[in-house]
């Protein structure tokens, strides 16, 4: 009896306590953002977020963010309780291509303005803050061959299969490989994003491929960094180039110390901030110049690494 | 007598069919390629399931006991960032952050423990509660972003060698040593598989049921701290969406060697067997380069085969 | 040939252990063939085999004249033979109608319909046929063990079954319902329908059986007509040595009172005071149900106890787990081994120990060598038929494993042994080791309580005789006064009855 009162007392404290960071609809007008995000266990969406928040607070608007993680259905749902809290604004940082989709169609149908960031869904969102996900492939992939000369051995650690970061970014890789027909992919080999994977991943090649090894490409940096403390473990690092993309904190620090070769930076905060203003116009019904902003990639190297390190 | 013959191939079978399935794997794969059977890449693989290794012998204590704990991925999760985060370089003794993420690893045991013992709820569904929990407080202390910096002497436990043997080899066979000598050779070891087996004829030969259940659950919670000490330090991170599905590498360790979920039967050289068993497999299949759809069928595969090979002769 | 079955030539082993060696068996149409033998015999694997549980090793199984190997138990009883186990499987939350014919549905309309109106019709008439009153929409779980061993015989019926094996059918019923089944027996029998008969109860099987068989050790020992077998020579064939008086009279004085209750209040009993001496044996009569277990279970803190007190020695002591019953030297040996005495999966040596593993430990270490010197000499001093200490206790027979659990408790060294039920489906010669053991240890001035549903068993042990029914103690008599009679009438709150 009294250990169930307790119980329902910490209960309903925890509750309150949870609710009292969500719910609070906008008063006298104030304008209410909803966003769905990819999942807040990646370090990448995390730092959107966190730009979102900061230019939400700057401009006097409210942010509602929610974390879809890495479920397109679940992100789905997300949409519709925002749909029916009547907020003046989406932006979808969508799971899926094709999955997210009636996310979008369905905010369509209850005229809400949608604004899809980071990456692309098949039905066309009212506006789009964001970068082609290939071009980063591409940028890490010509970074590899130019430091290879055009010739030499390979590795190429994947996303997690599937997922639409790991298609484009292996699509954007595969298409710069046509023009090198002197580099060879010696193993491709999914670490599902995971550092620790990774380092396993690459002891596991160092075996088969140790001598022969001239350079390692991985789909994000986390696993760029597992490659790399693997190589530096067996004393390879200096014979193998390491590229990854993401641009996180770590692997900027570790472009500076010059052990990691190259990272492809994502601009977090542009992404957030861009999404954010585009939203709040249209909330407003502002006119608005471009529907489809693209930021670019940048390559970092050990040469311009500074500027990116705040 | 043939019976008798056929007799003694089965208890043989029943005794040490899942090492000959261990060492049937590892002859094929030294067949199959060259460097699956060097000193190097033995070390490698040794180093590489040491983790997993820690998880799944605590674990066996729990399911010995007849119970299960699925929190563990998130608890390595959970104690990784909590160590990480007192391990910066010239910040805190090396034991601050070992003793911290024990100690936060003891205490989510405990929870689990007390939960299922005096709350009487289903150790599947505690721990899948805490599973989620011990995720959201990693979250939570980190921010949702990988703590790095971390002191050179904290990454030695993950990443140094002593006496040329990799540290995280060597505190898996301490883990080992202790943890079998706990279950073979002491009363409580003794009394984990008895609640197991029957846990009214435990009670009423005297044994206080819920301590048992208790210590097993407090064992598992700080080998799964160990866990994430020895993860963070080998990847110089504490990283909050680490170990996302480890308790079912573990769990299935300690099923291939031959525990019942049921409880009562199992043995920590059996779950070291399951362990090599699945580090071997990812090893080779990498080795040989064997595509990733394909790998996550032949893993699949192999796991269930080894376990049937294993009860062929029960 | 007018035999319904042949087993000719069965061997079967087990890891270690040889089972059956050569053995036969031949049932009539239409009687009652009783199986006798000691535990251990090899009277459960026979029957395992003949319902395609097990395969046998050699050997050949004839049924209605056709070689028969039946590959599982679903394949046995379509062919005709049903078991009705020692311990009953049925389904607590479902019907009565829904247990007869779980596995054997009449079909409906649609594939994978059940005809309800007629599965009940076709309950209601076989229990009828039967002569039961039950219904058939009860639950299965609110019926006594009596019934649900009835409902067990019609579900065989359903089956269509030829051959029913009843193991030890009686071992939980009232002389009462006894009498009721044996009248079943003999409708089924003009039926043509037979039956194999296991049972360790002699009176039972003279009366009841056609033909005898008795197996010994896993071998066929004899066939015997039962009109020309004496109970006395059933019990040298079965034992394999004259057995000359089951009980043997104490001769001992009584010391100080060891052990007392005084109102004790529990969930299904109430009132509860008794006491006893130094080298005394109290029995405790009654009926099932009528809280017996409870009590002592209560008394060891398996239960909880609501009022009351317990001394011992004279000193009031408070029990609220089995581990400070212990601590005040009191010992149980349960009522049901395989649910609360046993750890099944665990060696003999693992479980004589268990309960006493701090007198043989340094520190948190066991001393193993020493645990496998007392395993071994338990085992010979209990004389457990056992490959090794090392065997696990699941391949030993019933009788076996009930000495494992008496020596798990009496390792401990109790003071007061209370033994609930400690020879339930044990056969004879077991039984005499047992009596043995009870009076030495009452020789040897320990207070000792036995819960026993078999008059004779009681009568014989007892120095003073309680006699529960519903939750209380309804008399107290001597050794000198009691008599089969006075028990009964007290247990059932009746002038007496009659076994016919």
């Amino acid at each position: 009896m009294k250990v169930n009162t307790v119980y329902l007392l910490l209960f309903a404290g925890l509750l309150f306590f949870s609710c009292n960071q969500g719910a609070k609809k906008g008063e006298d007008g104030q304008i209410v953002i909803g966003a769905s995000m990819l999942s807040l266990q990646s370090e990448f969406v995390v730092n959107v977020k966190d730009a979102m928040e900061a230019y939400a607070r700057e401009k006097g608007i409210r942010l509602i963010v929610s974390d879809a993680q890495r479920t397109a259905d679940k992100q789905v749902q997300q949409i519709e309780a925002l749909i029916s809290q009547k907020v003046d604004a989406i932006i979808l940082n969508p799971c899926e291509v094709e999955a997210s989709s009636p996310a979008v169609e369905k905010a369509k149908a209850a005229g809400i303005p949608l604004i899809n960031v980071n990456s692309e869904t098949t039905a066309v969102p009212d506006g789009f803050v964001g970068s082609h996900d290939e071009e980063s492939g591409e940028i890490a992939m010509e970074e590899i061959a130019r430091r290879l000369g055009g010739k030499g051995n390979i590795v190429i650690m994947d996303g997690y299969m599937g997922q639409a970061a790991q298609i484009k970014r292996a699509i954007g890789a595969k298409k710069i490989l046509e023009k090198y027909p002197g580099i060879k992919v010696l193993a491709e080999q999914t670490a599902e994003w995971d550092r620790a994977k990774a380092m396993s991943l690459m002891e596991n090649w160092i075996q088969s491929y140790g001598n022969q090894l001239n350079a390692v490409f991985a789909h994000n940096d986390e696993m760029g960094m597992g490659a790399l403390q693997a190589l530096e473990q067996a004393g390879l690092k200096d014979k193998v180039v390491v590229v990854s993309i993401d641009a996180i904190a770590d692997a900027l620090q570790a472009v500076k110390a010059g052990r990691l070769d190259a990272t492809v930076y994502q601009d977090a905060k542009g992404e957030g901030e861009g999404a954010v203003e585009m939203a709040i116009k249209m909330a407003k019904h502002e006119p608005i110049e471009k529907t489809s902003v693209f930021i670019p990639f940048q390559l970092v190297t050990r040469d311009n690494v500074d500027a990116f390190l705040k | 007598m043939s019976s008798l013959k056929a007799n003694a191939l089965s208890a043989f079978l029943i005794k040490y069919g899942i090492l000959i399935a261990f060492l049937v794997i590892c002859i094929l794969l030294s067949i199959a390629t060259p460097f699956f059977f060097t000193s190097q890449n033995i070390l490698i693989v040794l180093r590489q399931v040491s983790i997993n290794g820690i998880l799944a012998i605590g674990v066996t204590f729990v399911i010995i006991t007849g119970g299960i704990d699925l929190s563990l991925g998130s608890v390595l999760a959970l104690t990784g960032v909590v160590a990480a985060g007192f391990a910066h370089p010239d910040t805190y003794p090396l034991i601050v952050p070992i003793g911290l993420a024990l100690m936060t690893g003891l205490i989510i045991g405990a929870a689990n423990g007390f939960i299922i013992t005096l709350g009487k709820v289903a150790p599947f569904i505690v721990t899948l509660g805490m599973m989620t929990i011990a995720r959201g407080l990693a979250l939570v202390w980190s921010g949702g972003r990988p703590v790095t910096n971390l002191s050179p002497a904290f990454n030695y436990i993950g990443g140094g060698d002593f006496l040329f043997i990799p540290v995280p080899i060597l505190l898996f066979l301490l883990v080992i040593i202790l943890s079998g000598v706990t279950l073979k050779y002491t009363r409580i070891g003794r009394y984990i598989y008895a609640v197991g087996g029957n846990e009214e004829a435990a009670r009423a030969s005297g044994i206080r049921v819920n301590r048992v259940k208790l210590f097993a659950y407090i064992l598992c919670g700080l080998l799964a701290g160990l866990a994430g000490v020895v993860l963070a330090a080998r990847i110089n991170t504490g990283q909050p969406n680490a170990g996302i599905a480890y308790e079912l590498d573990a769990i299935a360790a300690v099923v291939i060697g031959g525990t019942s979920l049921m409880g009562g039967r199992g043995s920590i050289m059996g779950t070291v067997i399951g362990v090599l068993i699945i580090g071997v497999i990812n090893n080779g299949l990498d080795l040989l380069n064997v595509s990733s759809y394909y790998q996550q069928i032949v893993k699949g595969v192999i796991i269930i085969g080894a376990v049937l090979l294993d009860r062929r002769g029960g | 040939m007018d035999f319904l079955l042949q087993a000719e030539n069965i061997s079967k082993s087990f890891p270690g252990v040889r089972a059956l060696n050569n053995v036969q068996l031949q049932v009539k149409k239409g009687t009652v063939h009783a199986l006798m033998g000691e535990n251990g015999a090899g009277k459960s694997t026979l029957m395992k085999i003949l319902v395609g549980m097990y395969r046998p090793d050699e050997g050949s199984i004839y049924f209605k004249g056709q070689s028969v190997h039946f590959k599982s138990v679903h394949d046995a009883i379509q062919s005709g033979i049903t078991m009705i186990h020692q311990e009953l499987l049925p389904f607590p939350d479902l019907s009565v109608a829904e247990n007869i014919f779980m596995g054997n549905e009449p079909r409906g309309i649609f594939p994978g319909w059940i005809n309800l109106s007629k599965r009940n019709r076709d309950a209601k008439e076989l229990l009828e046929r039967l002569g039961l009153k039950i219904a058939v929409n009860q639950r299965m779980g609110g019926l006594s063990i009596a019934e649900t061993q009835m409902v067990e015989i019609a579900r065989a019926l359903s089956n269509k079954a030829e051959l029913i094996i009843m193991d030890e059918p009686t071992s939980a019923l009232s002389d009462k319902e006894t009498s009721i089944l044996f009248d079943i027996i003999r409708e089924l029998k003009r039926e043509g329908i037979s039956i194999i008969y296991i049972s360790h109860k002699m009176d039972e099987i003279l009366h009841i059986a056609d033909t005898i068989t008795v197996m010994r050790d896993g071998e066929w020992i004899g066939t015997y007509p039962a009109t020309e077998v004496s109970q006395d020579k059933l019990i040298s064939f079965i034992v394999g040595r004259e057995l000359n008086t089951i009980f043997e009279r104490r001769n001992h004085k009584l010391g100080d009172e060891l052990f007392s209750v005084s109102n004790l209040d529990g969930a299904k009993f109430k009132g509860i005071s008794f006491s006893v001496r130094s080298g005394e044996v109290l029995g405790i009569a009654g009926l099932m149900g009528a809280g017996r277990t409870e009590v002592v279970n209560a008394i060891f803190g398996l239960e909880q106890i609501t009022a009351g007190t317990i001394k011992v020695k004279g000193r009031p002591v408070k029990i609220s787990a089995p581990n400070d019953a212990i601590g005040c030297g009191i010992g149980l040996i349960t009522e049901d081994r395989k649910r609360t005495g046993l750890v099944l999966s665990a060696t003999v040596k693992d479980n004589m120990s268990l309960a006493s593993l701090k007198k043989i430990s340094r520190g948190p270490f066991i001393k193993k060598r020493k645990e496998v010197e007392v395993a071994r000499r338990e085992v010979r001093r209990f004389a457990i038929k056992t490959p090794s200490v090392n065997q696990v206790i699941n391949y030993l027979s019933g009788g076996n494993q009930q000495k494992v659990v008496m020596a798990k408790v009496l390792l401990n060294d109790p003071d007061i042994i209370m033994l609930d039920e400690p020879t339930r489906g044990i056969d004879i010669g077991a039984k005499a080791e047992i009596y043995k053991l009870i009076n030495e240890l009452a020789a040897m001035g320990k207070a000792i309580i036995v819960i026993s549903s078999e008059l004779p068993e009681v009568l014989g042990l007892s120095d003073r005789i309680l006699v529960m029914r519903e939750g209380r103690i309804q008399a107290e008599l001597t050794a000198n006064e009691a008599t089969q009679e006075k028990i009964m009438q007290y247990a059932m709150n009746t002038t007496g009855y009659n076994y016919q």
